[in-house]
């Protein structure tokens, strides 16, 4: 009898699926949309008494843990400040990470900003490129080392004051989406590069992806609020960072116009403002009816209260989605969208 | 007296003396001043985290909106907040009341539900409510608000009675994203849990290690290459002990993630060197004839270093012991790959709760946009010095009682 | 799951030592001939048989679920029992228990320092693959002696020589604050301070230890650096906002307290008979220490600021903060550098796919730094070697 008890345990034991035993979510990846998914994730905890653990990875080291496989001992979301890349999604699925739901949560404005002590000005995508990018064309159109020092270098309309700008590193997504957002419609803009454009798609980008490295542009790390301070000490430095930093600290530090807009919440939130990149998280659906309350915490996430106009999302400086946009996301989050490989980068 | 060359030699040292002496002090001073200036300024940047701010106003409690028969279901923040908006009649617009919303916590109702749990006779009467303000307006009462517009608030100065209080939420609560809420109490316990486990492997390792390597081993080079590369252990960028964690302790043998047991398993890695090291330079410092008396009369050599180097150097393998103990209070870096570096909102009871540790709510605290996590940082770093005093407290306190010159 | 287990193996194991010293007491009391080994080692022999047994049965049934923890708890505590028979029985005046438990004993010494070895090996292991995977990418002669570093430029440049400039630069200046600070200090407490004030000071300096080094990073970028740059810029220097300098020095105050409370205790353990021979031949105090104190505590010196160096570059959160990430290829401590550490610590937390050679190329500069460190290690060990010397 005995024999039998221990067998059939054991043998229970072998055959119970790997993903028993965790009920509470556990969530990875960007630093960016870490405040936000912990914002959720408390706000569902109290609802549900069980709150999502949620860690700050960085984009990449949580697309790795999320698509390390199927089971308890994987992540079931990961947060994400870019779109997955298609090498992700690949990987993803060779470790059998087939069903992935992706939910667009919001935008993340980019601010350029300086201390309220300086004298504010506004800048255009063009002279921002002239200011930051390693190398600019001359006026023949050659490409040369960025000769410019001073702001008034760029244009002569602009203060006479050094160009010194805080910034992400380049390991950084902020980084990269101001790069894009920025940098490369700067590029476009100018003559010579939008033909090199045409011919030598390659060379375009390489030009715009290189920012200056003679300390015009310092990288000063991932932590916003240190690049908050260092700017009220150095009123002629202009700071890259997220729109809610700019929000929380307005009393010390000015968002500069870019292309005549001036960073806003209603600005970002309908798109006149241009320097601004969509969130994401992704959720591994082969999860779903494993670990309880997955359903119940998209659901929350994408809920009005959360992500609407009025949201507590919006509260904390998340960017929201357009009504319309709203809308497609919830009934896409609802019925659980895979994702496909299509129109991945 | 005339000034002979031994006498001037004698002044000149005299001279150098009490120069050399004065290096010593100034460079003692150098660093308490040092230390003194991080510790005021951070009591100073912390201080406001352990103040908080409270509207008193009615409340009427409708027993239309109270269950009765349980009291503990309703929503007591809806009745609050209705309360708290019919203070300011004039204010009725849709951005108006969101505005006055915001100025209330999440947890605002709190204290009611409980008064009115406890004594279910409130119900219908109208009671002076004690409520907790938001983060917004607490720091604006503080004078530390970043806000631009300020008429709300000053109206609201005006109308209501506004206390400042004492508050051990900071000591109390758990992590949470509203900065008046937030806590240090899971972090605490996570770090003390962490820490226990790297100590309690750590310290007999490397006393033991240092034992051997000090008093046993031949002097070989397998001995060497033992030696080297325990100083080199102590080089290796902290974040690579996280990545060997992640393979071996999560991968291989399936441990669970965030777990402080592998923190500390981690951590007890991490400082081993420095304990090591230490460790080795008290036995060395023990005079040899200590020992060489011990062996004498006939002991064996095992007895000879433990009855009697052993107790001799062991305020010098405490100083290890702290020194060590700190590193492992203070480290993030490691615990990014082991998932600790993570929001955790439950207080963790057990070696393999989901955890963090208090460096690591300091890291990511800072990183938070609101301006109320400022304060909090500064006072979670406030917390972390003073558990750390009073552990050294204990060390010192043995350190003292076993010390002795020759 | 595990008290109750562990509890019967601790009850096991006193009971052991209890019962076999008692017996071995009883029977060397009634006179059964000349014991070879003291009561107390056959107590302990019964002892650790009973704990390395219980433990290793404890260990084992706890792969099996099905076993609930009282079952564990009798059949480890059984088992123990047993293990503590086996020598329990052996009692007698010939039984040679105390060579046979010292070999346990050391056999537990060397496992110890073992571990470390494994630890060398289990980072090794973690960082190797990697790092092969990188380097079939990328050349390694282009990664040792390349003088650019732009991991994700286009295209990128793998080049590790401003990285370790870098990382020496901020380590030489945090050793030229942390040396003589924490030296001098330390002579200071051990030599000359009453000991109220080494009782106050030591404290003091051991907590600056404690402070995570996050804070130290916010202080270096926040205070430090703008004061240098400030001055720098009143005497015309053009100075970077983020210096090498502010990271070094504030880094520097970060590892005083490692030199000068281990020296402290090694200055505190030279015999005060070499300084009482020193004083009788008319020295005074400082010439003492200099001549006679310093040099029979050096090579303990010189572990505490090898200690230190490690120390030093293994740091991430000071330099991330205040020296920034520009891989400068530059000796001027003025201009913002970068070390290994913050590039391994960046690329992993970074926000790039986690595969591609961006995020690999961390591990090869782990696995790089780490033959690096070896080096300097090798030398130091061969230098305090040739200086030892045992002081009586």
């Amino acid at each position: 009898m005995k024999r039998i008890l221990l067998t059939a345990s054991l043998l229970a034991l072998v055959a119970t699926p790997a993903l028993a035993g965790r009920d509470q979510i556990r969530i990875v990846g960007s630093s960016t949309v870490y405040p936000f998914t912990t914002t959720v994730a408390e706000a569902f905890g109290k609802a549900s008494g069980k709150t999502p653990i949620v860690e700050s990875t960085g984009t990449g080291g949580g697309m790795k843990l999320f698509c390390a496989g199927v089971g308890e001992a994987h992540p079931d979301f990961t947060n994400a400040s870019r779109q997955i890349k298609k090498s992700e999604f690949e990987d993803c699925a060779k470790n059998g990470v087939t069903d992935i739901v992706e939910i667009m949560v919001g935008f993340d404005g980019l601010t350029l900003a300086q201390s309220k002590e300086a004298k504010e000005f506004a800048l255009t995508k063009q002279q921002i490129f002239a200011a930051l990018a390693k190398e600019i064309p001359d006026k023949d159109g050659k490409l040369v080392a960025n000769p410019n020092m001073m702001w008034s270098d760029v244009d002569s309309s602009l203060p006479a004051i050094k160009i010194e700008v805080l910034g992400p590193p380049p390991t950084s997504g902020t980084r990269d989406s101001f790069a894009e957002l920025v940098l490369e419609k700067g590029a476009e803009k100018l003559e010579s590069l939008a033909a090199l454009k045409k011919t030598d798609a390659k060379a375009f980008e390489k030009v715009w992806k290189s920012v200056r490295e003679d300390g015009a542009y310092v990288e000063a790390g991932e932590n916003d609020n240190l690049i908050v301070q260092k700017l009220q000490g150095n009123p002629n430095a202009l700071g890259i960072f997220g729109f809610s930093f700019l929000e929380e600290n307005a009393n010390v530090v000015r968002g500069l116009s870019v292309e005549g807009k001036a960073p806003s919440y209603e600005a970002v939130a309908d798109g006149s403002y241009k320097v601004a990149r969509p969130l994401f998280i992704y959720a591994k659906k082969q999860h779903v009816d494993v670990i309880p309350g997955m359903k119940e915490f998209i659901a929350e996430y994408v809920s009005v209260k959360a992500l609407g106009e009025d949201g507590y999302l919006g509260e904390k400086g998340l960017v929201t989605l357009p009504p319309a946009e709203l809308e497609r996301v919830r009934a896409e989050a609802a019925e659980l969208k895979v994702l496909t490989a299509a129109g991945l980068k | 007296m005339t000034d002979t060359p031994y006498q001037k030699l004698l002044a000149k040292r005299y001279a150098s003396e009490r120069r050399f002496r004065a290096y010593g002090a100034i460079a003692l001073i150098l660093t308490s001043v040092f230390l003194l200036y991080l510790l005021v300024d951070i009591v100073r940047k912390g201080w406001p985290a352990f103040v908080e701010h409270r509207a008193t106003f009615d409340v009427t409690l409708d027993a239309s909106q109270i269950d009765k028969a349980n009291p503990a279901a309703t929503d007591y923040l809806v009745i609050v907040k209705d309360a708290w908006r019919s203070q300011f009649p004039d204010l009725n617009s849709r951005t108006d009341k969101k505005q006055l919303n915001a100025l209330l916590s999440q947890n605002a109702a709190e204290s009611l539900k409980q008064q009115v749990i406890d004594n279910p006779g409130l119900i219908g009467q109208t009671v002076r409510a004690d409520v907790l303000l938001s983060d917004d307006a607490d720091l604006y009462f503080k004078g530390l608000s970043q806000e631009t517009d300020t008429t709300l608030l000053d109206r609201v100065r005006e109308k209501i009675e506004i206390t400042r209080n004492m508050s051990w939420r900071l000591l109390n609560n758990g992590d949470s994203r509203e900065p008046e809420l937030a806590g240090l109490r899971g972090a605490i316990a996570g770090s003390l849990l962490t820490v226990a486990v790297a100590l309690a492997l750590g310290l007999p390792l490397g006393i033991a290690a240092a034992i051997y390597l000090e008093q046993f081993a031949p002097k070989n080079r397998w001995t060497d290459v033992i030696e080297v590369n325990i100083n080199n252990l102590a080089a290796v960028p902290s974040i690579i002990f996280g990545l060997l964690g992640l393979a071996m302790f999560l991968n291989l043998f399936g441990m669970p993630r965030s777990a402080p047991l592998v923190g500390g398993l981690v951590l007890a890695l991490l400082v081993l060197p420095t304990i090591i090291i230490a460790s080795r330079a008290a036995l060395r410092a023990v005079p040899p004839s200590i020992k060489e008396a011990a062996l004498g009369v006939g002991a064996s050599h095992q007895q000879a270093v433990f009855h009697h180097v052993l107790p001799l150097a062991l305020p010098g393998i405490l100083t290890g012991a702290i020194l060590g103990m700190a590193r492992a209070f203070g480290e993030t870096a490691p615990l990014l790959m082991i998932g600790m570096v993570a929001f955790i909102a439950d207080v963790p009871q057990s070696f393999t709760d989901a955890a963090t540790v208090l460096p690591v709510q300091i890291y990511l605290w800072s990183d938070l946009p609101e301006l109320g996590f400022q304060s909090k940082t500064a006072a979670a770093i406030m917390v972390l010095i003073t558990i750390l005093f009073l552990l050294n407290g204990f060390a010192i306190y043995l350190r003292k009682k076993f010390e002795r010159r020759w | 799951m595990t008290f109750w287990p562990l509890l019967a193996i601790a009850a096991a194991v006193i009971a052991a030592y209890l019962f076999s010293s008692r017996r071995a007491l009883a029977l060397r009391v009634s006179g059964r001939g000349y014991f070879h080994s003291l009561p107390s080692y056959h107590g302990l022999l019964a002892a650790i048989s009973a704990l390395m047994a219980g433990l290793a049965a404890f260990i084992l049934l706890r792969q099996f679920e099905a076993f609930s923890a009282l079952a564990i708890a009798a059949v480890a505590g059984t088992v123990a029992v047993v293990a503590a028979a086996l020598p329990a029985t052996k009692i007698s005046a010939a039984f040679r228990a105390r060579p046979v438990f010292e070999a346990i004993v050391l056999g537990i010494l060397i496992a110890s320092s073992v571990v470390a070895i494994l630890t060398t090996v289990g980072i090794f292991a973690s960082v190797v693959f990697e790092s092969l995977v990188f380097f079939r990418e990328i050349n390694v002669f282009s990664f040792l002696f390349g003088s650019h570093w732009a991991p994700t430029g286009t295209p990128p440049a793998f080049g590790f020589i401003p990285l370790l400039v870098g990382t020496f630069l901020i380590t030489f200046i945090a050793i030229l604050v942390a040396a003589p600070l924490g030296l001098f200090s330390a002579v200071y407490m051990a030599e000359y301070a009453t000991s109220n004030v080494r009782s106050v000071a030591k404290p003091l300096l051991e907590m600056l230890a404690g402070i995570p080094t996050v804070v130290l990073g916010f202080f270096a970028a926040l205070t430090v650096a703008p004061l240098i740059r400030n001055w720098g810029e009143s005497i015309g220097l053009s100075v970077a906002s983020e210096s090498a300098l502010a990271a070094g020095l504030v880094m520097g105050m970060m590892i005083v307290p490692l030199i000068s409370s281990l020296s402290d205790d090694i200055i505190n353990a030279v015999p005060q008979s070499l300084r009482d021979g020193s004083y009788a031949m008319g020295a005074t105090k400082s010439e003492t220490i200099k001549r006679v104190v310093l040099p029979a505590a050096l090579p303990g010196i010189v572990s505490a600021i090898m200690l230190a160096i490690s120390r030093a570059v293994g740091e991430t959160m000071i330099v991330v903060m205040a020296a920034g990430l520009a891989a400068n290829l530059s000796l001027n401590p003025l201009d913002a550098v970068t070390t290994i550490t913050v590039q391994i610590a960046t690329l992993l937390v970074g926000d790039q796919e986690f595969d591609s050679a961006k995020t690999l190329s961390a591990f090869a500069l782990g696995l790089v730094l780490f033959f690096f460190t070896l080096a300097l290690n090798y030398v130091a060990l061969r230098i305090v070697q040739k200086y030892k010397q045992q002081y009586d």
